[in-house]
């Protein structure tokens, strides 16, 4: 598109566009490409030399693989939703000045340089069954002991994990929907409102489709940190299931060797079906 | 060339053109062939990287300040200490260096027991022999059993001990006045006091610890569990631990639906009186959080009436380490009267001795004799008098992935 | 007017949620055995901060790490992303959507993924244990952000000033530091900090490449919560949050939140 912009031969690196591209190619090439060839070896290795589908077959056949799979999949997918439609409602409220506007803004930007780890910590601090706010509700008389308090974290929905998430997230989502709504201007809104449709006609009916791409994009980035970050669930997940990486973890830490090819074929595991949601999303957006 | 043990991108390996990592990694036979004199020339002016679990600020201090401060002044020998979370991260370090033929390691020195050992040893990937080189060894009475095993797998010679642990629960005398003494009064107890107990679950190190003391329980003695792995016995036992601990959920914290994932998560629950009892594999540990304040001064550790689990720590050199002799020299000094006897001390660390201090020169057994524990610490004499034996590897790993089977789901 | 009730009502409570999961962070670093039911601690105190800037402490040492290894890898990533930008967001080419697809995969892989496998690929190399392995795997997460950050900034770039440039006689060089690079300053420093910031923030690829050797904040950070040492924790946490905060005040003015939504923030 840009390229069909100009028509001169003079600008510079024109026509080599694989020149400028062979570096970043070749280091993601290596590292990431590598990784992955040697990951799904691994997960086919035998110990001693050779190959076989041994690993495979163990991890698909565990009930518990399969548990895990379903939690990461809840954790990712409510984690993607949440996130999603709250930043679409904080990119709304933040585009029209109010007060407070400016501090809303200025701590979305902090919040989104704040690493995983700290706010994973700083989750598990807060709404554990004696964290901050369980002794808020205490002092106020809500409850006795920590157990009366309900469980938020390392709990059977994993709210606590998902909350971090839409924390982390939501000014993610929202940043990149205000960014895109800035290039969209007032225009295509303006113009159905003056053809007659009602503001939230004019919405969700121009704002949302314009919208729809740029949502996606960040909703897949969503989904696929979710589904596959190890930080965040092993602060603030239960025992059983743990969420695919924990679990993918403690069989690369485990001390049995025979448990690495199946850590490996855990990791292919997540890559796959990740890519295949993403995949999906995508294909079905068109 | 050393055989390569494991086959993770075998094929790659071959195609990197794998070095015999013999030749570049400090060469163990040399050393073993040299007289103690020249193994600590040839270290002089070297570094030794030792992997530790890093989390305890008083143990860091005492290797990384008292033990570097003594290698660096007398032999000049830096000390670079690395902090692990999980002490397989070192062995997987080591096994990964070795499976792709990485001819020098990065890892000197590991602290480490139990399966990691095994899997070391099974593995060739601890270096072997050398232990009768060091002077200080002759402080030690390998002929301990607890002392000649590790976790039931024989030591020889593959590593040196360091410390001694033993298993203790804790209770805060201001909230639990009478805590259980017995497993089975342990188990009553939890049932009159629902949501008042809970352990983290396995493969939590400590929590797999509490499922053994269980395990041992219902077969009604560590007797017939000492020795090599036995499925018929296993599962005759199982089947009756799996009962009592399936029994005991609905009492336990949030109904036993989930467990707490690691020690720290039930250390911070029991300071937050989630629940009344603690447990530990180290004794000392109640004292350094009181001192830290993580518990309140009233915390207490005790041992049980029917005993509790006890063991040794080591440290083992790989098989790939390029800094051999600095680690031997290192592995004398942790076994010195007088750092063995500094780490006895309760404001130090709190550590039990793996030397017999009657073969040490006289200061170091006045030293000994003179040790006062903090008033949190149950007496390691005290806790000896009931020591259960650990069990061998495979038994621990097959009650692990029992529980998790069985239990935990 | 109730519209605007509601927002400012909606503004608070979102201020409210983004601002909580800090506090108890903040308030632990400055305490001492704070437990349930206190809301507050009963014991003030600087002693973790002083610990932390201790004479032995590691944390100088991690810090001055970490931002080495944030900046090299940033700088690197700035070195390979910005032709790749160019080329990504000035050009169209056969096979542009699949060079697009794998510059970008890093990001809807999974890290865990390919962490485990990257490690036996540096063991090869010889880069493990190493800080400049490090440095290096950073790339995979950080160069993704940059090839994206600068994509953008290219696709709205008038290369027909670069044209002109060369026809009133400029050598190429001229025209890549007289035209170019001011047209594109602001993308790449959105793009640079922003590295940096993902760089800063890694967890896993560090120890796994690292080896436990090379001790970065966010090592000592689960080291510490581990251990249970909430206070120190509690520094580590809020010494983490410094480069960002740092970053925002300095550049105010130009990063807008597009630049940082684009940059994707911290993962």
């Amino acid at each position: 598109m840009a390229g069909s912009r100009t028509s001169a031969t003079e600008v510079l690196g024109r026509g080599h566009p694989w020149l400028s591209l062979a570096p970043a190619l070749c280091v993601i090439a290596v590292l990431f490409g590598g990784g992955l060839v040697l990951g799904l070896a691994g997960s086919f290795a035998e110990r001693g030399g050779g190959w076989s589908l041994d690993a495979w077959a163990q991890v698909l056949s565990e009930g518990r693989v399969w548990r895990s799979l379903g939690l990461s999949l809840w954790i990712a997918g409510a984690s993607t939703a949440l996130s999603c439609g709250i930043g679409l409602g904080a990119a709304l409220l933040l585009r029209r000045s109010f007060p407070g506007q400016g501090l809303a803004r200025l701590l979305f930007q902090i919040n989104l340089t704040i690493p995983h780890a700290v706010g994973a910590l700083g989750i598990l601090w807060l709404l554990s069954q004696s964290g901050f706010l369980a002794r808020l509700v205490a002092g106020a008389g809500g409850i006795d002991t920590p157990a009366d308090f309900p469980p938020l974290t390392q709990d059977r929905f994993a709210i606590g994990i998902i909350a971090h998430y839409v924390w982390k997230e939501v000014p993610f989502v929202g940043l990149i929907l205000l960014a895109n709504m800035q290039s969209l201007g007032d225009d295509p809104e303006s113009a159905a409102r003056t053809l007659g449709a009602g503001p939230f006609a004019a919405m969700r009916l121009v704002l949302l489709p314009l919208l729809m791409p740029a949502l996606v994009r960040a909703g897949a980035i969503v989904f696929a940190f979710a589904f596959g970050a190890w930080e965040v669930p092993v602060l603030l997940g239960q025992s059983s299931p743990a969420a695919l990486p924990v679990l993918a973890w403690q069989r690369f830490t485990s001390p049995d060797l025979a448990a690495r090819p199946e850590a490996m074929a855990l990791a292919m595991l997540i890559a796959l079906v990740s890519a295949l949601l993403i995949r999906a999303a995508f294909t079905a957006r068109r | 060339m050393k055989t390569v043990i494991g086959g993770i991108g075998g094929a790659l390996v071959l195609a990197a053109g794998m070095a015999p990592f013999a030749a570049t990694a400090q060469d163990g036979e040399a050393l073993l062939a040299m007289e103690w004199d020249e193994i600590v020339e040839a270290a002089r002016g070297g570094e030794v990287n030792v992997f530790m679990w890093g989390g305890a600020d008083n143990i860091n201090a005492y290797v990384s300040d008292y033990i570097g401060g003594l290698l660096a002044d007398e032999y000049g020998i830096t000390l670079n200490r690395v902090p692990l979370t999980d002490t397989a991260e070192a062995v997987n370090i080591v096994l990964g260096e070795v499976e792709a033929g990485a001819a020098e390691g990065a890892v000197d020195m590991i602290w480490i027991n139990g399966e990691n050992f095994r899997t070391m040893k099974q593995g060739d990937l601890a270096w072997c022999g050398y232990v009768e080189k060091l002077p200080n060894a002759e402080l030690v009475d390998f002929d301990n059993p607890a002392i000649a095993n590790d976790f039931g797998t024989p030591v020889e010679g593959c590593e040196v001990p360091w410390s001694r642990v033993q298993f203790a629960f804790a209770h805060d005398t201001a909230r639990t006045e009478e805590p259980p003494r017995t497993i089975p009064d342990l188990l009553d107890w939890a049932r009159a006091n629902p949501g008042r107990f809970t352990y983290p679950a396995p493969p939590d190190f400590t929590g797999a610890a509490f499922v053994r003391h269980v395990f041992i329980h219902a077969a009604g003695g560590p007797e017939t569990l000492i020795g090599p792995f036995d499925q018929a016995k296993f599962d005759e036992v199982a089947v009756k631990a799996w009962d009592i601990l399936n029994d005991l959920e609905p009492s336990l914290w949030r109904e036993g639906r989930t467990y707490p994932t690691s020690i720290t998560q039930l250390q911070q629950m029991f300071a937050n009186r989630e629940v009344d009892l603690f447990f530990t594999y180290d004794p000392a540990e109640v004292g350094t959080a009181v001192v830290n304040g993580i518990f309140p001064e009233t915390a207490m550790s005790y041992g049980l009436e029917d005993g509790t689990l006890a063991n040794t720590n080591y440290m083992v050199i790989p098989v790939n380490s390029p800094n051999k002799a600095a680690a031997m020299v290192l592995q004398n000094l942790l076994l010195s009267g007088e750092a063995q006897l500094e780490k006895a001390q309760p404001d130090v660390w709190g550590a039990a001795t793996v030397i017999e201090p009657d073969r040490a020169s006289d200061e170091v057994q006045a030293g000994f004799a003179a040790l006062e524990r903090h008033p949190s610490v149950v007496a390691i004499e005290e806790l000896g008098q009931a020591a259960l034996p650990e069990l061998q590897a495979d038994w621990t790993q097959a009650i692990e992935d029992g529980w998790i089977e069985n239990v935990g789901n | 007017m109730n519209m605007g009730l509601l927002r400012v009502v909606a503004g608070l409570v979102l201020v409210c949620c983004l601002v909580a999961p800090l506090l108890p962070l903040g308030l632990w670093s400055v305490a001492r055995g704070w437990f349930f039911p206190q809301v507050l601690p009963a014991t003030w105190t600087l002693e973790p901060w002083a610990r932390a800037f201790a004479p032995r402490s590691e944390i100088p040492g991690a810090l001055l790490t970490t931002t080495t290894v944030a900046l090299a890898s940033a700088g690197l990533a700035l070195a390979l992303g910005i032709p790749a930008g160019r080329a990504l967001g000035l050009y169209k080419f056969r096979g542009k959507a699949l060079v697009e697809l794998a510059l970008l995969a890093p990001v809807i892989v999974p890290g865990i993924a390919v962490g485990l496998g990257i490690h036996g690929v540096f063991l090869r190399l010889g880069l493990t244990n190493s800080m400049a392995g490090v440095i290096l795997v950073h790339l995979v997460p950080t160069l993704p952000y940059v090839v994206f950050v600068m994509s953008g900034v290219f696709a709205n770039y008038d290369a027909e000033a670069e044209a002109q440039a060369r026809s009133l006689g400029a050598r190429p060089m001229q025209v890549l530091w007289h035209v170019m690079l001011p047209a594109i300053a602001p993308g790449v420093m959105v793009a640079g900090l922003f590295a940096f910031l993902v760089s800063w923030s890694q967890y896993i690829l560090t120890l796994t490449i690292g080896g436990g050797r090379v001790v970065t904040l966010p090592l000592l950070l689960y080291a510490q919560a581990g251990a249970g040492r909430n206070d120190q924790a509690g520094v580590l946490a809020m010494l983490s949050l410094a480069p960002g905060l740092v970053i925002l005040a300095l550049t105010a003015r130009q990063l807008t939140g597009r630049g940082l939504a684009l940059g994707g923030g911290a993962r």
